[in-house]
């Protein structure tokens, strides 16, 4: 059996900086910064109190009116959101009868319905558990993301959710490659979600690995990451499948890897074995050459150890190529959003090879002379990247590194 | 690379249990086979203010004898038992993991609650302590993906690496991610299956819920395909099995217990808390496993299925399987192991171990507490049945609508 090709036909999504596509890239070309003052929750009592939160986030609008919004937990909402805008961008709305049957949802989640689930947590143990209404916690479960948007739809091909914090959104994405690859779905909505939530928040802050400023990629002043949510959501389908919908191509997905850096379960291999190993599987995946990649969108959280490490595996992958290619964080523009930062970070893949940008790493004043690659710093760099290999490295030492292209009849790799 | 993405073989080449039935292959199996029973009156906490007592719980389960000092006191049960079940899986297939072989071997572990019990230790810490109380040793536990980077750790191995969370299709998707990732050439061995425990607070949300036996009145008891079946009783427990490609288990002269010859996913419409209202979308992926393991019906042998003594689950089951296998001369045996070992949720690697056994030792176990069947179909009852099968199929279906559905067959030699 053929390998199908895998084409992106829609982009959704909602984060801290924007709330559609078309702002995300002004935001994402202008450098803004998405990290500022918590308002989801008191943070009087954690050590830090910044964040990368939604804005000004209105379901109902987002939302058309005849899906209810009743039981989904914020972060089902904001699944459900960008889902509508990766659909109408992939001309799926209203939803074709004959493509029920074969239409998947393969999510990437994280806290799922935590922040409502404190909410009981803290009734629950106010009361000592006999007044809590249990009922909120229906929408704790993070799967409940992916059961929303396939019961809306009236979906009936493959679904599932991968929970593996960092590295979910992207995981998500290469599954959904491989349903479609051997045709066990036509067209799938894959993606990730994170809300923000005080568990998740006290987690990072007492592992002391969040910058009690923004974060700073690369720098040399770094001292963590910002903690960020997200929605990000791609419409993946079937080469022939889109041709004879007649629709446009966004990109290609080329490829991906999966590894393990079985090390430690926060600290990341510091001879960067794991993450190497990663790269070099997706670029076997995806058939291409180190020097053909003209983008990395690196993990790049901005804690000391990760941007240390990475450095050292693109240096590991690519020899002295690696100095050549523009590399950037936009974690310091959206925060890092966990389970959705994989799918986000393909989406910004996407739009730099569409929209020809390479997109800045603000707040990189003053590079660490450990991390000399070509970090863009100063402004988004005008640049007509082919090829973008995106890194996703996550806490148990799970790393996924996809690989998206500029789509050509022939295939961009053999280009 | 590529061109023939599903025509590689792979193989179960090893089982590793922890499970209320026992911990290891040898007590397990002799437990399945001989229908005991590991319903009994919750031990861990006092379920006396609950409407619900019983469960299956790991009997003697130590840590210590499967996890290295160094590693043990980092972990929570949950990764404890899936770390255990893990090395017995790599040792029961004669796997030693080396510095030539470690980037080659992963783990796809499913999951469906994740550790409950550290999760309210969390939130109470949050809530009377303070958030910055947390102590940052639980933290990396506490996230779902913890079990399979344990492994990883304690183990040794550095290959494809990740977890599923779907509710209690969680296992089974992760066997069919596997065999994806066997075939495309990403991995030759991946250990896979899942994990879950009971804890207090779980337990009591299953009360609350009215997710377990007795739901609507009656004797507290799980009873899989029964008119009178009120719900099913809470388990937990690991099983991983081994997957690795046939040619490779071939070179290094392993002998497998059978292969998976074909796997088939979908989803029904429901609330993610909710059934499905018809049986369409379970039939559906049955269909399709079907389909990709090239074979009909008649082919169906035995069916290891997901009931579990639930209202809704059950009737879905009954009627895909009936509307698929009914019109048969000879249907296949139906079999739910849940009767004896209890809903654990993600319990997809038990059960392939099970079937993998039924597949080996030509006996399929009995369904207990299965007294008066919803339809006529050729359920194993009272005691484990001889019998001669070639095709199994393990179903998963769960609240939320998702389905997979796995074909297991036995390897000619030769």
């Amino acid at each position: 059996m053929h390998r199908e090709r895998v084409v992106i036909t829609g982009l959704g999504t909602v984060n801290a900086l924007a709330n559609n596509i078309v702002d995300f890239a002004r935001a994402l070309q202008c450098g803004h910064c998405g990290i500022g003052p918590l308002t989801l929750f008191d943070t009087t009592h954690f050590q830090t109190h910044i964040g990368a939160e939604v804005k000004n986030f209105r379901p109902h609008i987002l939302i058309p009116p005849r899906f209810s919004l009743k039981r989904m937990s914020r972060a089902d909402s904001m699944a459900f959101a960008a889902t509508m805008e990766a659909l109408s961008d992939a001309r799926l709305i209203p939803f074709p009868d004959s493509l029920r049957e074969n239409t998947g949802v393969v999510l990437g989640a994280g806290s799922g319905g935590k922040l409502e689930g404190e909410s009981f947590f803290r009734d629950y143990l106010k009361t000592g558990g006999r007044k809590a209404r249990f009922s909120m916690l229906a929408g704790l479960c993070p799967a409940s993301s992916a059961d929303h948007i396939s019961a809306h739809l009236g979906l009936m091909g493959p679904k599932t959710t991968f929970m593996t914090a960092c590295s979910s959104g992207a995981t998500a994405i290469g599954f959904a490659r491989d349903l479609i690859e051997r045709r066990a779905a036509d067209v799938v909505i894959a993606g990730g979600v994170e809300p923000l939530c005080r568990t998740t928040y006290a987690s990072f802050n007492v592992l002391q690995a969040v910058d009690p400023e923004y974060c700073k990629p690369f720098d040399r002043n770094r001292k963590g990451l910002s903690l960020g949510e997200a929605a990000a959501v791609v419409v993946l389908e079937s080469l022939h499948h889109a041709r004879e919908r007649g629709i446009p191509i966004h990109g290609e997905m080329l490829g991906y890897g999966i590894s393990c850096d079985a090390y430690h379960m926060t600290a990341p291999d510091s001879e960067a074995s794991g993450a190497a190993r990663c790269m070099e599987a997706a670029l076997a995946d995806a058939g291409i050459s180190a020097g053909a990649v003209d983008y990395i969108n690196a993990h790049g959280t901005a804690t000391y150890a990760n941007d240390a490490m990475e450095t050292r595996a693109v240096k590991k992958v690519f020899g002295p190529h690696a100095y050549r290619i523009p590399i950037s964080s936009t974690k310091s523009m959206t925060g890092h959003t966990l389970g959705a930062s994989g799918a986000l970070e393909a989406i910004v893949s996407v739009l730099s090879i569409r929209q020809h940008f390479i997109p800045p790493t603000i707040h990189l004043h003053d590079p660490d002379p450990e991390c000399d690659l070509d970090y863009v710093s100063s402004g988004a760099r005008e640049s007509m990247p082919a090829i973008v290999l995106s890194n996703s490295f996550a806490f148990g030492g799970n790393n996924t590194v996809l690989i998206l292209g500029r789509f050509t009849e022939k295939g961009i790799q053999n280009e | 690379m590529g061109k023939n993405l599903m025509s590689r073989r792979v193989a179960v080449t090893g089982i590793g249990l922890v499970t209320p039935l026992g911990v290891g292959k040898e007590r397990f199996t002799e437990a399945l086979f001989r229908g005991e029973s590991a319903l009994k009156e919750i031990a861990a906490f006092d379920t006396s203010s609950f409407a619900s007592h019983l469960g299956a719980e790991i009997g003697h389960f130590l840590a210590r004898d499967f996890i290295s000092a160094k590693y043990l006191r980092r972990m929570d049960r949950l990764s404890q038992i899936t770390v255990a079940s893990s090395r017995l899986a790599l040792e029961d297939a004669q796997i030693v993991v080396n510095t030539t072989n470690r980037d080659r071997i992963g783990i796809i572990l499913g999951t469906a609650f994740g550790p409950t019990d550290l999760k309210i230790h969390c939130a109470r810490i949050l809530f009377t302590e303070g958030p910055m109380m947390i102590n940052p040793i639980l933290v990396p536990n506490s996230v779902m993906n913890a079990p399979a980077g344990h492994a990883s750790i304690e183990l040794g191995f550095r290959g494809v690496n990740t977890t599923i969370h779907h509710h209690a299709a969680s296992a089974e998707t992760s066997i069919v991610y596997a065999v994806m990732e066997i075939q495309r050439g990403a991995a030759d061995i991946i250990l896979t299956g899942g994990a879950d425990i009971i804890s207090e607070f779980f337990f009591e949300a299953l009360v609350r819920f009215k997710a377990i036996s007795p739901v609507n009145g009656g004797n507290e008891s799980a009873r899989p395909f029964d008119v009178h079946r009120n719900g099913p009783v809470a388990g937990e427990g690991c099983g991983i099995v081994c997957l690795e490609s046939l040619e490779h288990a071939r070179q290094r002269g392993a002998i497998p217990y059978c292969e998976i010859a074909g796997w088939g996913m979908s989803s029904s419409p429901a609330p993610p808390t909710d059934w499905p209202a018809d049986a369409k979308g379970a039939s559906l992926a049955m269909m399709r496993a079907l389909q990709s393991s090239h074979c009909t019906t008649e082919d169906i042998d035995v069916i290891q299925a997901a009931s579990n003594g639930g209202k809704n689950p059950d009737r879905i089951e009954a009627d895909a399987c009936l509307s698929l296998f009914g019109s048969e001369t000879a249907p296949p045996l139906v079999s739910s192991i849940k009767g004896a070992s209890g809903e654990s949720f993600s319990s997809g690697g038990i059960r392939a171990a099970a079937l993998a056994l039924s597949l080996r030792e030509g006996v399929v176990p009995p369904t207990l507490g299965l007294v008066d069947p919803i339809v006529p179909l050729p359920f194993v009852t009272g005691e484990a049945r001889k019998a001669d099968i070639k095709n199994g199929l393990l179903n998963a279906f769960s609240h939320g609508g998702t389905n997979v559905s796995i074909v297991m067959r036995k390897i000619e030699q030769g």
